[in-house]
């Protein structure tokens, strides 16, 4: 057992401050977002929910791809703390996925004209999410340590298959949802299709914040995972 | 002339604002005892 309870504080202090540097950084944004921000032409204030849904959801995303591949090296070196990685990173990509269903059907009604609809993107998401939602049903449910981060691994390592497909939705299936505006390669070089600069530098910094939270969360989160699991090995001996 | 619809983004941003606080909050809490 390599289980390091200094290691785990040290964790969690560094997340939290970088979670408060998040902070700042969402407040910022606003600012950025509100003040700085040239307003759209069609859509007007609402589309400054740009600088929000997008950014979680790529970080909701990235959260689960990082579960997956420390599931996978779990299964492949069986350390413990890779579970708690991968256990922190699936519950942060939770939270996150609650600002993304959110934040989604309230830009949805102003956009399209209705809170919810059964697109392609929209089902997708919610199966990702109640997926890792029976990810933390299956770990309640099994009480021994090993087992429990075996079987999880399993699960978390759908999202390796979930995650690349639910990006690809929109462009295989017939979708309201719009495709990316800034990581499209069709727009490279086509001055019409690019993001005016002023929107991209809030978009970025959007993304930039996101980021922050979820290292953040997933630091604190993995340190508060770690002592756990001393905790039930202290139990078991 | 883009459409009054401010408070659509507004809801947005004060949701965004309290999940990430609520989060943080709890975190905090759960990793003050070890």
């Amino acid at each position: 057992m390599t289980l390091d309870s200094a290691a785990a504080t040290r964790s969690i202090r560094r997340g939290r401050l970088l979670t408060l540097v998040a902070l700042l950084g969402l407040a910022g944004l606003y600012v950025l977002a509100i003040q700085f921000t040239p307003t759209e032409r069609f859509q007007g204030l609402a589309q400054k929910i740009f600088y929000v849904h997008p950014p979680a959801a790529y970080a909701m995303q990235l959260a689960f791809v990082v579960t997956g591949i420390t599931s996978a090296l779990y299964l492949w070196l069986r350390d413990p703390r890779l579970d708690a990685f991968a256990e922190a990173s699936a519950e942060v990509a939770m939270w996150l996925g609650l600002i993304v269903v959110i934040t989604g059907p309230i830009w949805g009604r102003p956009a399209w004209g209705v809170w919810w609809a059964w697109d392609p993107r929209l089902t997708f998401t919610l199966i990702e999410l109640m997926v890792f939602a029976g990810y933390f049903a299956l770990r309640t449910a099994v009480p021994e340590p090993e087992e429990r981060a075996k079987f999880a691994a399993v699960v978390g390592i759908t999202a390796l298959v979930l995650v690349p497909f639910n990006h690809l939705t929109v462009y295989l299936f017939a979708s309201q949802h719009p495709t990316p505006v800034v990581l499209d390669p069709s727009a490279l070089g086509s001055p019409d299709a690019k993001l005016p600069p002023a929107m991209l530098r809030t978009f970025l910094t959007g993304m930039g914040v996101f980021t922050l939270f979820y290292l953040g969360f997933v630091m604190q989160r993995y340190g508060i995972g770690v002592r756990r699991l001393i905790r039930e090995h202290d139990d078991a001996s | 002339m883009p459409p009054e619809n401010g408070s659509y983004a507004t809801a947005a941003y004060i949701i965004v604002a309290v999940v990430v606080t609520l989060y943080t909050v709890i975190l905090w809490r759960r990793g003050r005892h070890p």
